[in-house]
């Protein structure tokens, strides 16, 4: 990344080096903006489960994850209880396992503390930011992707707070308001489907879901239907990474290419090159 | 399982209408353990060593699935009682074929969710 601008000054052109936090700062826009609807959708829906201002902006900076935050609201709307809640974010926030070890490998060296540091403050979105980032340029660092980490949290636990005062001033229909986690869900399903068999586990996943939660009849059937698909996924793909040499050419591994699809992601590159 | 919750007195009892602000201090301070954890021991283990394959493997099919199984929850399954309604909340299968048109033609986090949002408003409004 070259951060040279140029500038007129004195009546010459000089090569200005643009400020470190400004440069992050540039980068961390878009996210910083798309998180302000869903952070008031997210303030507002907190107030009306009970929280006061001050927990909600307390959930957004400890937890700071979307998907979290709309869970705890919706499940304590329906009186679900403390443990039942916790169980449940629990394995919501599983998957951070696998966002946090995959770029584990760009942290080697930092210290206890900076891990500590990323790992708090580290969510889908920004993940999704700094992933690309340490993929694809060479002079990112640890400490300007804790940056896009900061600013998205200041974004987002800012806008709950909003959402939180204005939800008091407001009264909701919450089944709407709560339709926002199920939206957001659908876009990052939609963004991870990348061929045939992804989406192929998602359908399974999704009729899984029904039969154990019916089973179950609590939201342990999530966590079973998660396991299960995911686990059937992992196998088929073994499957046929044992007989096929290229498995880009199995039906299964056909991509699911979208209009938009510009933005190329590291999984494109490792199976085209 | 809620019969186990149930026999634990003091969390089972602690319900939205009598929660105060302990309990959701409480709540809080589980919820951002039950978050950390996940989001740091592997981070530390693996910027030590390296990370198996199978279990990479494994985990790249865990979000799809998950959120799939949500998203099933929020429409088809009811909150009290854990029944199927496959047309049980029309206006939000219809909302959620938009979001991921919108999702599809935008890849815009913001506008998926803020056109589905307008679409289930609109829906249960005239619906």
């Amino acid at each position: 990344m070259t951060l040279i601008t140029d500038s007129f000054i004195g009546g010459t052109f000089l090569k200005r080096e643009e400020p470190n936090w400004l440069a992050v700062l540039k980068i961390s826009m878009p996210l910083c903006l798309s998180y302000i609807p869903i952070g008031l959708a997210c303030g507002i829906l907190l107030h009306a489960a009970g929280f006061n201002f001050f927990m909600t902006l307390l959930v957004s900076v400890v937890v700071f994850s979307g998907g979290a935050q709309f869970l705890i609201a919706s499940l304590l709307t329906i009186n679900a209880p403390i443990i039942s809640v916790v169980i449940t974010l629990f394995f919501l926030e599983l998957r951070y396992a696998l966002l946090g070890s995959s770029l584990s490998r760009y942290l080697k060296g930092q210290s206890q503390h900076f891990i500590w540091l990323f790992s708090v403050s580290l969510n889908d979105e920004n993940y999704a930011v700094n992933y690309l980032k340490f993929a694809t340029d060479k002079t990112w660092t640890p400490r300007q992707a804790l940056m896009v980490e900061h600013y998205s949290l200041l974004s987002w636990s800012v806008s709950n707070l909003i959402g939180s005062l204005i939800g008091s001033a407001l009264t909701i229909d919450l089944e709407i308001v709560d339709f926002a986690l199920t939206a957001l869900f659908l876009y990052m399903i939609v963004m991870q489907i990348r061929n045939r068999l992804t989406l192929l586990i998602s359908l399974l996943s999704g009729v899984l879901a029904i039969a154990f939660m019916v089973w179950t009849k609590s939201t342990l059937g999530l966590v079973l239907s998660t396991l299960v698909a995911s686990f059937i996924g992992f196998m088929i793909e073994a499957r046929i990474r044992k007989s096929k040499a290229n498995i880009s050419e199995h039906w299964l591994f056909r991509k699911v290419r979208g209009p938009a699809a510009t933005r190329k992601t590291i999984e494109d590159k490792s199976t085209e090159s | 399982m809620e019969n186990i919750l149930s026999n634990i007195p003091v969390l089972a009892g602690t319900v939205v209408n009598k929660m105060d602000s302990w309990d959701h201090l409480v709540l809080i301070i589980l919820a951002a353990i039950a978050a950390f954890i996940p989001r740091y021991l592997p981070m530390l283990f693996f910027s030590k060593r390296e990370i198996p394959e199978w279990f990479n493997e494994w985990m790249k099919y865990v979000p799809v699935s998950l959120f799939t199984a949500l998203v099933v929850k929020g429409i088809f399954i009811t909150t009290a009682g854990y029944h199927f309604v496959p047309l049980g909340h029309v206006n939000q299968i219809i909302a959620a074929i938009i979001v991921i048109v919108i999702t599809y033609m935008t890849r815009s986090m913001a506008l998926s969710v803020i056109s589905g949002l307008i679409a289930v408003f609109v829906l249960t409004v005239f619906l």
